[in-house]
């Protein structure tokens, strides 16, 4: 009776925004008298973060500071479409969608202050909640004393509209699969590797360490891409070793009902997470971000059935891998069947062994 | 300062934490009533009687809505994407999941609207359950959908999703080795720390406000708007801020029947699923079978896969087609294969419906696709690193579906892990890049693959 340690690894990809698009996403943004700004979007804010980093892609955009940002996604009387907050789309898909209404006000308010200095608008740029005339600093107005001009001096409403929509990509042949334009806003990586011990008396599965790195395009708030990843790592985590709806699948039975029957992951099943996070820009993602919301639970479980197999030899391919289907494979040890250049293995779950004949995967030999 | 790629602090964190946050359940409306349902308590039956008149009759009682009160019975939550209706928001001719709604109350209080759910007298035919996705296709199976037992509206009719790319048999003929396996990850709860909640506000002006724990604001008001027959101007959805959701609350669970509610009452209604319910009764993530038949040689290229998937909608087919497909372009993970052929059914059961989470579609094919690498390296003998880096996509590589990669990242995020663990590549492996393939790493059978990224 022994505790052995093991080690796995897997490499992941995923979609940014609805399989073959076809998801608008809107904002408008108005400019208060003061040059505060309202942004209004109809994101749901799914503990994902959303409205901050939307209100971080609009202060970046404009060139005011952070908190100059008033964000409102309450209700749809004020706010306009947003397919939703699902498909790891609402950095990308929403947040282009604010790149662009900011991008409309930036413009406006530049305008106004190409009025008010006599300067061509398209000499001055804002930074940091000024307008300054390129290469001669000393020459500027501040977005406030923008704002407050036209209102009250130019009687005009500085405020902008976006949207984001990539255009629905048909399957032209259904036989093949093909498609006639790229069904993604991008496409976001990444790679985990999983340390586990296993208690081949127990057959428990601890999973002590999971190092993983994201490809996030550009971390837009670093601290918020870490959060989707390590929460991500516990669901995960659950998903590998302690979760399900049916713990004797197909069967309905010994369905839990409530938590005491129902493991989702606790804080003493937290392994050291570590973090990598790397940016390759994406072509057309607001400052060359990728969603990586969703992926953030995907590789963990391969990882862990990896390190499973190299700690004791043993693969365990059905979900979740808990103690009793570790100490089975044990007991079993089974091997694959061989036969000429085949390696079969799990034959018994194969619809082949299950199904009366109706139904059959064929493999050419 | 800028303000993209800083660590600034979180828009609602500090109301998050200190617990002042509105959240569904925060809203209080005078003179609301509570909602209960009554719900299928086996997994399939006829339903050959439903008497709500003892039920409507009893004191405190308000409201209550059945298939019949409902304008627009079947709609298709994803018919912009040519998936047809299918499911009732009231059961009509009969149950296909346990805890599926037949009826709802709206009463003074939680107890007098779950009295009222127990007087609804329901006559209930029970028939044989259909539950293993692997025996749908049995020809003794019982029949238990109106499209038969898995969905057939794929484009053109097909009854299943399907990838054909390149040439199959020549893969397998040239192939040193063929490595199977069977996958298959569990259905498992969104464990949304608020259950679904939604309560609806009839107002003097003949507008619903409905406040909603939806992940989509506009998702949802075009579902009630679809059932009710209502022009958006109608109606009012108030949320956007939502107690976790993990793709469950995509579903628009309670809103329709809350509205009908109250409207059929004139009262704001409200409805707040409990613990039990949001396990038992809500979606889950599906469960999937997955067979892979990889066709590699013995230096580790993978020159075709075939793969099977039998996906376990549940009862009703909600977004389970799209999943599938999602699914489906996704079967070759982080690696170009070029010879494929894959087939996919969307496979109904009586079970609860299974719907979006987090991954929806990709985190089975995950789980399928490398745990089957690992095992492929392992019968070759090979490093995994190795064998993941040399299939890796490359910018100009070519997907399932035809589509040139732009900006892959197989190839460094792979690199940024062996560093991390200390696990040694040979030279030409840690210095592999993302570009385009060429020399060794362009093997003939992968050059048809290369295609142009500027085509897309």
């Amino acid at each position: 009776m022994a505790v052995h340690k093991g080690r796995g690894f897997a490499a992941i990809e995923y979609p940014t925004g609805m399989n073959q698009n076809g998801d608008p996403s809107q904002a408008w943004i108005k400019v208060k008298p003061d040059g505060r700004i309202d942004v209004f979007a109809g994101t749901s804010d799914i503990g994902n973060g959303s409205k901050t980093i939307q209100s971080q892609i609009v202060a970046e955009t404009i060139g005011v500071p952070y908190d100059w940002i008033t964000y409102d996604n309450s209700n749809t009387d004020s706010s306009p479409v947003c397919t939703g907050t699902f498909a790891s789309r609402a950095t990308f898909v929403a947040g282009k969608a604010v790149e662009k209404a900011a991008l409309k006000v930036r413009e406006k308010i530049l305008e106004i202050a190409g009025k008010e200095l006599e300067i061509d608008p398209g000499d001055l740029e804002i930074e940091d909640g000024e307008v300054v005339a390129k290469g001669a600093p000393q020459k500027k107005i501040s977005v406030p004393d923008v704002a407050a001009a036209a209102t009250w001096g130019h009687g005009e409403l500085i405020t902008g509209a976006g949207a984001q929509l990539k255009p629905y990509a048909a399957i032209v042949e259904p036989e093949t699969g093909r498609v006639d334009l790229p069904p993604h806003s991008a496409i976001s990586y990444a790679a985990c590797a999983a340390e586990v011990e296993v208690d081949d008396e127990t057959g428990e599965v601890r999973v002590t360490r999971l190092v993983q790195c994201y490809d996030v395009g550009k971390a837009i708030n670093p601290t918020l891409v870490e959060g989707q990843i390590e929460g991500g790592a516990v669901q995960g985590l659950g998903l590998g070793v302690l979760e399900s709806c049916y713990p004797y699948y197909p069967s309905v039975d010994h369905r839990g009902g409530e938590f005491g029957s129902y493991l989702a992951p606790g804080m003493e099943d937290l392994p050291q997470i570590d973090t990598i996070i790397i940016e390759n820009p994406s072509v057309d993602g607001p400052y060359g971000a990728k969603g990586i919301g969703e992926m953030a639970n995907n590789s963990q479980p391969p990882a862990i059935a990896a390190a499973v197999y190299d700690a004791i030899g043993v693969w365990v391919t059905e979900l979740p891998i808990t103690p009793e289907r570790v100490l089975r494979g044990l007991e079993a040890k089974a091997e694959p069947r061989r036969e000429g250049k085949k390696v079969v293995f799990d034959e018994e779950l194969s619809v082949n062994s299950v199904s009366n004949g109706s139904i059959r995967f064929e493999v050419p030999a | 300062m800028k303000a993209v790629g800083a660590r600034l602090p979180r828009y609602d964190g500090v109301e998050h934490v200190t617990g002042r946050t509105t959240f569904v359940d925060d809203v209080r409306v005078p003179g609301t009533l509570w909602v209960k349902a009554l719900r299928s308590p086996v997994h399939r039956a006829d339903i050959t009687g439903l008497d709500t008149s003892a039920a409507e009759s009893m004191p405190g009682v308000h409201a209550i809505v059945s298939w019949k009160d409902v304008p627009l019975l079947e709609y298709g939550h994803l018919a912009a994407l040519g998936i047809p209706a299918d499911e009732p928001l009231l059961a009509k001719d009969d149950v296909r999941y346990k805890g599926q709604p037949i009826a709802v109350v709206a009463a003074e209080d939680e107890a007098t609207a779950q009295a009222a759910v127990e007087a609804i007298k329901l006559d209930l035919n029970e028939q044989p359950a259909l539950l293993d996705v692997r025996k749908a296709f049995d020809s003794d199976a019982p029949v238990i959908h109106q499209w038969g037992n898995w969905y057939n509206h794929f484009e053109a009719e097909m009854d299943r999703r399907q990838i054909r790319k390149g040439d199959i048999d020549w893969a397998f003929e040239h192939a040193d080795t063929i490595v199977q396996g069977v996958y298959r990850p569990a259905a498992i709860e969104h464990v949304p720390l608020e259950t679904q909640v939604c309560q609806v506000v009839p107002e003097a002006n003949g507008r619903l406000t409905i406040y909603s724990c939806t992940q989509a604001l506009y998702f949802s008001m075009g579902v009630v708007a679809a059932h009710l027959q209502l022009p958006l101007n109608r109606l009012k959805f108030v949320g956007g801020t939502v107690g976790g959701g993990f793709g469950g609350k995509v579903d628009t669970a309670t809103e329709t029947m809350c509205s009908l509610l109250a409207l059929k009452s004139g009262r704001p209604v409200k409805w707040r699923w409990t613990r039990e319910e949001e396990f038992l009764c809500s979606s889950t993530r599906a469960p999937w079978h997955m067979e892979i038949a990889d066709a590699v040689t013995k230096d580790g290229w993978i020159l075709g896969r075939k793969m099977l998937t039998l996906h376990d909608s549940g009862a009703y087919a909600r977004f389970s087609p799209y999943g599938l497909t999602k699914h489906s372009f996704h079967h070759t993970g982080a690696y170009t294969i070029p010879n494929l052929a894959f087939d996919g059914y969307a496979v109904f059961t009586n079970r609860v419906p299974t719907t979006a989470m987090r991954g929806f579609g990709v985190t089975s094919i995950s789980f399928a696709t490398e745990t089957h690498m690992s095992r492929v390296a392992d019968v070759l003998g090979l490093d995994p690193y190795e064998v993941r880096l040399k299939n890796a996509n490359r910018i100009g590589d070519t997907s399932p579906n035809r589509v040139v990669y732009t900006d892959p990242s197989t190839v460094p995020t792979i690199q940024a892990i062996a560093e991390a663990m200390g696990h040694e590549l040979p030279a030409d492996y840690r210095t592999m890049t993302r570009h385009t393939r060429e020399g060794e790493l362009l093997p003939e059978h992968l050059v048809a693959q290369v295609g142009n990224p500027e085509d897309h």
